[in-house]
């Protein structure tokens, strides 16, 4: 006998907060935690009223504070929950005690993060540096540039991060307001085609009464090192599964979304953009334009920062002549004096036999568009580089220059 | 990829994430020790919960509940016969200074010790073969002189020693105050001849109708015997001092009750009885007496009330309960009447001093009140002669002289029971015989053993109170009732009043004993223990142990414990076993573990080998 399987896929046009929600609710998590802050709040609105109505059946827990937040997730998931948290700007660094413990003790909690500019003062721009500051923490992470992709990246996430080889958690992030707050169509799949794709979660140890374990014993100082190492192996271990279940996503869903980096107009380019996040979509647009007036100028956006694809990244930009980092971040006083995405890319180049000029823009920061203005200004910048062989200084705050 | 071709040595090898599973499991926490936090150490110390400490015998009452509680009814009558050789009585008779001193009697009610005891003492009256076996002989004769609760609990004692035991008993049937002092209605006769038969068993020879003084004396004793344990009890009545006791009427508490417990009683009461002292053999008389006919009994006490009253209060109730009336604050000065007493007189009266241990003040100046009856039974208190003992070993209040020991001076003479315990502020109960025929049994003991004898002393802070428990554990259940007879029903018959506990109902009262101080493997330690580093290796009593390489002396189990056995203890105060942390880097077979053992050959290296040491 053959089932009918009723397709219930479904186009709706939301925002990037209310795509996360979707996703999770998708996901079918068990446990939620909250906390208020802009932007993201709207996410968990949007899931505080589907278990208001009915609509998913989880535990909505709201916190004192984004540390309580992460220390529910953490115990929640401890317990063997799916787990779905998030936070913006001053919210995710007021939690940074709980990521590594996480990770640690390699809880997949996943966690959506709609950027905010840290303060001084308050602003409530988009801006990179909230989330990217944790990057070392043992956290898979990576940007959407608008709600379809933040949909997707959250089903993608919990699946490689739940995975007995990964079991680490996550940071599935998106700009604030660029993305979070534009609305767009968003494909919903059917569940039974999430269900397909995301087993159901299964830790190997959690707590349960009836087989007692211990979590986050005291070590000696000789254990750490093994501990440490065994994070970096599942880190490094979860490549091959971020492949697999990309693979996996474009079978049952139709969408296929090259995991590392995606590449935009770059054939026959010279100079490219390497950014991530949802400055891209205007990227795309000002690159179109270019290319019709002969610039030769692509865009490499990258999908996943950790783990970083340092020899994709080598690899590709190794193929143009110059690459303009575009920052949305603060890394102060580092590589580049500027962001901290520079120092990545250069790092990754450094064993390139064809190593292009790197040049790093800082823009969008404080949560300023990127106008289609300043992409013709950066892209000019990167072709006189190109011309003079050599790059005029490593850093330029777009819009302060002439 | 920068951890390929990485390999983690065994033995740093750690869990997944450092997840492990709880000690007890195989490998457990062997990884992380972290003992060396630890300031203060959990430590079960069992404390003497206060019933074993009330007892007069020091039954070990927590530890047969809890056997009880797991159906362990066996275990439990093996461990109560260690110090009772005859539950079946004092599980009837007993005054359950237990039970008075029972801790769960502040929270809701006492336990009812004395019912699961006769529950226990009942099932090893069933026993086709005891448990309890004879010591392998050790070639001593020992004689005890007289068979009641004192003389019984020492021969049985010292036949469990191995002692050649011969029980000198002055009646035709053994038992002394259990059978003479005890009615049917409490005791059975068939019980108590069963735990003497219990007694034969085990090889103990009695030889009835033998009075010392009389077919046996002082020398033979001392020539035939190795040692001798003299519990020949208190037989003979005191008089009330009133006037024409003489007259026909006037009966006497024990002989009355004697008379009726050996069947030899000629006695016919006339309807009006009254029954003169305010003790438990007054009570028992005066119950007797509506058994053996009389239709109106009355209690005639200097007491001025039911509680003043040396008396147990269920016995007073029981008694009241079948029509018995109470007339207190008199004393009886004559018994009047022609030949046969007619009429008692009575004055008012009452204690000079303390209750019960002051000389009766009567107020001759009030006026005489007659009190009309056929009988009087006069049960204040008893005493004995001892004409046969030398004068060297009496006392003024004639009782025997010993030592705090039971030792007749430098002799092999000891003597227990209420012989020796007159006059000593103790109640003259069975149960305080059996512990004094106990003790002295033991004495004796290590006196042919040439071994040092020790005063028994318990240290007050090792009895525990509700303070040092956790309550929170511990619901409020009620009392498990022994059903009992109808009051009315009971005057007609000899029938034991109160009933017996079925297995359920013993069970389930042995479940509310709350095992002051003492561990009985509930389990909570092992749950609450955050790490978790207790372990469970036997589910049987108080079989837990702390694995102090990972214990941090949280404290959390030591509050947790409800039965307040946990105890911490600084651990300053311990020299064994201990992480601290100078040594802890070295318990693991890791780098620092191989640094320290290192450093560990250095100090036995001759020291111009150490100057040479790299």
């Amino acid at each position: 006998m053959v089932t009918m399987v009723e397709k219930k896929k479904r186009t709706a046009r939301i925002n990037g907060c209310v795509a996360s929600a979707q996703a999770a609710k998708y996901a079918d998590v068990d446990v939620i935690t909250a906390y208020p802050i802009r932007p993201y709040t709207a996410t968990m609105m949007a899931l505080a009223q589907m278990v208001a109505n009915g609509e998913l059946d989880a535990e909505y827990i709201v916190a004192d504070s984004e540390h309580s937040q992460l220390s529910i997730a953490h115990g929640a998931s401890s317990s063997g929950a799916r787990v779905f948290t998030g936070s913006s700007g001053v919210g995710v660094q007021f939690a940074y005690e709980l990521y590594s413990p996480i990770s640690g003790s390699r809880m997949p909690v996943q966690m959506m993060i709609a950027d905010r500019t840290l303060d001084p003062p308050g602003d409530f721009g988009s801006e990179h540096t909230d989330a990217l500051s944790t990057r070392d923490m043992g956290w898979l992470m990576g940007w959407s540039c608008d709600a379809q992709e933040a949909f997707d990246n959250h089903l993608l996430a919990y699946r490689i991060g739940e995975d007995r080889r990964v079991l680490l958690p996550q940071m599935v992030c998106q700009d604030g307001f660029f993305v979070s707050h534009i609305t767009s169509d968003v494909d919903l799949p059917d569940p039974a085609q999430v269900k397909e794709f995301l087993p159901p979660y299964k830790h190997p140890y959690p707590l349960d009464p009836r087989h007692p374990v211990s979590h986050g014993p005291q070590i000696m100082p000789e254990q750490g090192p093994p501990l440490q190492l065994e994070r970096a192996r599942a880190m490094e271990g979860s490549v091959a599964v971020i492949e697999e279940a990309h693979d996996e996503f474009a079978r049952i869903f139709g969408r296929r979304y090259d995991p590392w980096v995606e590449e935009f107009m770059t054939d026959g380019a010279d100079v490219v953009f390497f950014m991530q996040g949802g400055h891209a979509v205007t990227a795309r647009y000002a690159i179109k334009h270019m290319r019709d007036r002969g610039a030769k100028v692509g865009l490499v956006r990258l999908r996943t920062i950790r783990p970083y694809p340092t020899d994709r990244v080598k690899d590709t930009l190794s193929k143009f002549k110059v690459v303009g980092v575009v920052e949305t971040n603060m890394g102060l006083g580092g590589v580049s004096s500027g962001g901290s995405l520079y120092a990545e890319v250069c790092a990754a180049l450094y064993e390139s036999q064809q190593r292009p000029l790197i040049v790093s823009f800082m823009a969008g920061m404080g949560g300023e568009a990127i106008v289609l203005k300043e992409f013709y200004w950066m892209t000019q910048k990167m072709i006189e580089a190109q011309k003079r062989g050599t790059i005029e200084k490593r850093t330029h705050w777009v819009g302060f220059e002439e | 990829m920068s951890t390929k071709g990485t390999h983690i040595p065994d033995w740093l090898t750690v869990p997944f994430a450092g997840i492990t599973p709880a000690p007890s499991q195989d490998k457990g926490q062997d990884l992380f020790p972290t003992g060396n936090w630890r300031a203060i150490r959990p430590v079960y110390r069992d404390k003497l919960p206060p019933c074993n400490n009330a007892c007069g015998t020091n039954e070990k009452i927590q530890g047969y509940l809890d056997l009880v509680k797991r159906g362990k009814y066996l275990d439990a009558y093996a461990l109560i016969k260690e110090d009772m050789p005859f539950p079946s009585v004092t599980g009837r008779v007993c005054y359950h200074p237990c039970e008075q001193a029972c801790n769960r009697g502040q929270y809701d009610e006492a336990i009812s010790i004395r019912a699961v005891e006769r529950f226990l003492g009942d099932l090893g009256q069933a026993l086709p073969r005891d448990v309890v076996k004879a010591g392998p002989p050790n070639g001593r004769k020992v004689a005890v002189v007289g068979s009641g609760p004192a003389g019984h609990s020492a021969a049985y004692q010292l036949a469990r020693l191995g002692y050649e035991v011969t029980i000198l008993e002055k009646s035709p049937k053994a038992g002394g105050l259990n059978r003479g002092g005890i009615p049917d209605w409490v005791l059975p006769q068939h019980v108590l001849d069963r735990e003497i038969e219990r007694l034969i068993e085990i090889g103990v020879t009695i030889k009835t109708n033998t009075e010392v003084g009389k077919d046996v004396t002082w020398d033979d004793l001392k020539n035939n015997y190795d040692a001798c344990v003299l519990a020949v009890g208190l037989i003979e009545p005191n008089s009330a001092r009133a006037e024409g006791e003489n007259k026909d009427g006037v009966l006497y508490g024990l002989p009355f009750l004697r008379d009726i417990g050996m069947g030899t009683s000629k006695v016919k009461l006339g309807p009006r009885v009254a029954v003169i002292g305010g003790g438990n053999t007054a009570i028992d008389c005066a119950r007797e007496a509506l058994r053996q006919g009389a239709e109106e009994v009355t209690m005639i006490t200097v007491e001025a009330n039911t509680a003043e009253m040396p008396a147990m209060s269920e016995d007073l109730h029981d008694m009241v309960e079948e029509g018995v009336e109470l007339l207190h604050g008199r004393a009886m000065t004559a018994a009047l009447g022609n030949g046969k007493v007619e009429a008692l007189q009575l004055y008012p009266a009452h204690f000079a001093g303390a209750i019960n241990a002051s000389p009766i003040t009567i107020d001759r100046e009030a006026p005489a009140e007659r009190f009309a009856v056929d009988n009087v039974i006069i049960a204040v208190g008893q005493r004995t002669s001892l004409g046969w003992l030398p004068n060297e070993f009496k006392t003024e209040r004639g009782s025997i002289k010993i030592d705090q020991f039971g030792r007749l001076g430098a002799t092999n003479f000891f003597a227990a029971g209420d012989v020796v315990q007159l006059g000593s502020g103790q109640p003259l109960m069975v149960v305080n015989a059996v512990g004094d025929g106990k003790r002295v049994a033991f004495n004796l003991d290590k006196v042919i053993r040439g071994e040092p004898l020790h005063p028994r002393t318990i240290p007050v802070d090792v009895i525990v109170d509700l303070n040092r428990m956790n309550m929170t554990y511990f619901p409020h259940f009620p009392r498990v009732k022994q059903s009992m007879l109808a009051p009315a029903s009971r005057r007609s018959m000899q029938e034991e009043v109160i009933q017996a506990f079925s297995e359920e109902q013993a069970v389930e009262e042995a479940y509310r004993c709350f095992s002051c101080g003492t561990c009985n493997a509930c389990d909570n330690c092992y749950l609450v223990c955050p790490e978790p580093c207790i372990v469970r290796s036997v589910r049987s009593n108080g079989l837990y142990k702390i694995l102090v390489d990972y214990c941090k002396g949280c404290r959390v189990c030591i509050e947790e414990c409800p039965t307040g056995c946990l105890e911490g203890v600084p651990e300053l105060d311990f020299d064994t076993g201990v992480v601290r942390m100078d040594t802890a880097f070295a318990i693991t077979p890791g780098l620092h573990g191989r640094q320290a053992r290192e450093l560990e050959e250095l100090a036995e290296r001759p020291a111009k080998d150490i100057d040479n040491w790299s």
